[in-house]
């Protein structure tokens, strides 16, 4: 499937309704990346409704990459003690949008 | 030979109020409205975003309804996060008192007036705290057997901790000890046959359900619980760990984890069997669930990069009385 993206800032109840998931999948990456399917209007007027600002792939890539580096960096800087906690013992990865 | 019944079906009864407990498929006529209704099951299975947290957060401690929970405690990178926060179905809103102590991957059972908190990374981690509602009082006894990334379901007063990675620390192994609460002590109770951690559960005391979680990797184990022993049932479809449910041991729903990465995947559990159904719109792990299958709560978690302030609402099969329409 072919898809498209924006970013927008989550502002809770009603930013995605049921009546937007009932007619199409929105998936959310870091740095309030939103992956909408490319070919669907009720997409696209989620996007409006939403303030959302259209992006690139390219584009939304290399918001989510900073976002990745800046975890990675800041796993880097915990102590070894603390990389060993359950939750902290994989250092983020790349996340490859689709 | 032909009969009334097979040639022309059941009539539909005539009503002067809806009957008190409708059974779906069912329809009648309600003479004081003058109104033809049926009774009828409709399967939304959807997440829609509910009110964000305050505080960003995973590994804490959540449970409660989709229109009254309560996250507490929990972690954002180095930052604990002790801070309760209390949800209406809308908004989340910060309680004056947090927790009595910084830990994170924690389990929790109960509801938003009455919870109980245990396990933790902070060694012996097995620390339990009682909430009234309005504050957390720590008890006077922890766990038998200290540990994190249990698994938590029930009340406070009959609440299960399944599970985990027994001792605290980087000696633990995944657990397969269960231990039940009575409000003020905890019993060792029957074992997994599955030992694993940071798996989730639902149900109560005496008949829950739990599922995923990490063994010496990402398992889709499955297990059901009586009150004495666990037996193995169908497994999951995808294999995670850091996961959420809600739910009871014959109607679940799990959701987000890690399956390799961050996930969003719901899954459906019928009392025999998974399947799959719409993903949660941010994939998270080490997130909490609250409520029903029907009307299930995810929050807060780890997004991959950090933490998660995300609320997302889950409207599952709803069985409702509809007005008929022929015009």
């Amino acid at each position: 499937m072919a898809y498209k993206y924006c970013v927008a800032e989550n502002w809770g109840k009603g930013f995605i309704t049921h009546d937007d998931a009932s007619k199409f999948q929105v998936s959310g990456f870091p740095g309030n990346v939103w992956q909408i399917p490319a070919n669907s209007q009720d997409a696209n007027l989620w996007v409006n409704k939403v303030a959302g600002t259209f992006k690139t792939k390219a584009e939304a890539q290399t918001i989510v990459d900073a976002e990745v580096a800046t975890a990675q960096a800041a796993w880097d800087a915990l102590t070894d003690e603390q990389k060993q906690q359950p939750f902290n013992r994989q250092r983020p990865t790349a996340i490859v949008l689709e | 030979m032909s009969t009334y019944y097979g040639t022309y079906g059941q009539k539909v009864q005539y009503l002067a109020s809806d009957p008190s407990d409708p059974q779906i498929g069912q329809v009648w006529y309600n003479s004081t409205s003058a109104t033809l209704k049926v009774r009828q099951s409709i399967a939304t299975n959807s997440w829609a975003t509910g009110g964000s947290m305050t505080n960003a957060r995973y590994g804490q401690a959540g449970f409660g309804t989709q229109t009254a929970a309560l996250v507490a405690g929990g972690i954002n990178g180095p930052t604990y996060k002790p801070q309760t926060e209390l949800y209406n179905g809308t908004t989340w809103t910060a309680n004056p008192t947090g927790m009595n102590a910084n830990k994170y991957n924690i389990a929790g059972a109960g509801t938003q007036t009455a919870g109980v908190a245990f396990g933790s990374d902070g060694a012996p981690g097995g620390q339990t705290e009682l909430w009234n509602g309005s504050v957390w009082t720590n008890n006077p006894t922890g766990l038998n057997f200290g540990g994190e990334g249990l698994a938590g379901c029930g009340t406070q007063t009959a609440a299960l901790a399944i599970g985990g990675s027994r001792p605290v620390g980087p000696t633990g192994v995944s657990s397969n000890k269960t231990e039940s609460f009575n409000g003020s002590t905890w019993t060792v109770g029957g074992n997994l046959n599955t030992a694993r951690s940071s798996l989730a559960a639902a149900g109560t005391s005496t008949a829950s359900l739990a599922f995923g979680g990490y063994t010496t990797a990402r398992t889709t184990a499955t297990e059901s619980y009586n009150g004495t022993s666990w037996t193995s049932v169908n497994s999951m479809g995808t294999a995670r760990y850091g996961l959420g449910g809600a739910g009871i041991q014959t109607l679940a729903v799990a959701f987000g984890g890690n399956s390799g990465s961050v996930t969003g995947a719901t899954e459906l559990w019928n009392g025999t069997s998974w399947t799959t159904s719409t993903s949660m719109s941010t994939a998270r792990s080490a997130i909490s669930g609250a409520g029903t299958q029907a009307d299930g709560l995810a929050f807060a978690g780890y997004n991959g990069t950090t933490g998660s302030a995300a609320t997302e609402e889950w409207t599952g099969t709803v069985t409702e009385t509809k007005t008929v329409t022929v015009s």
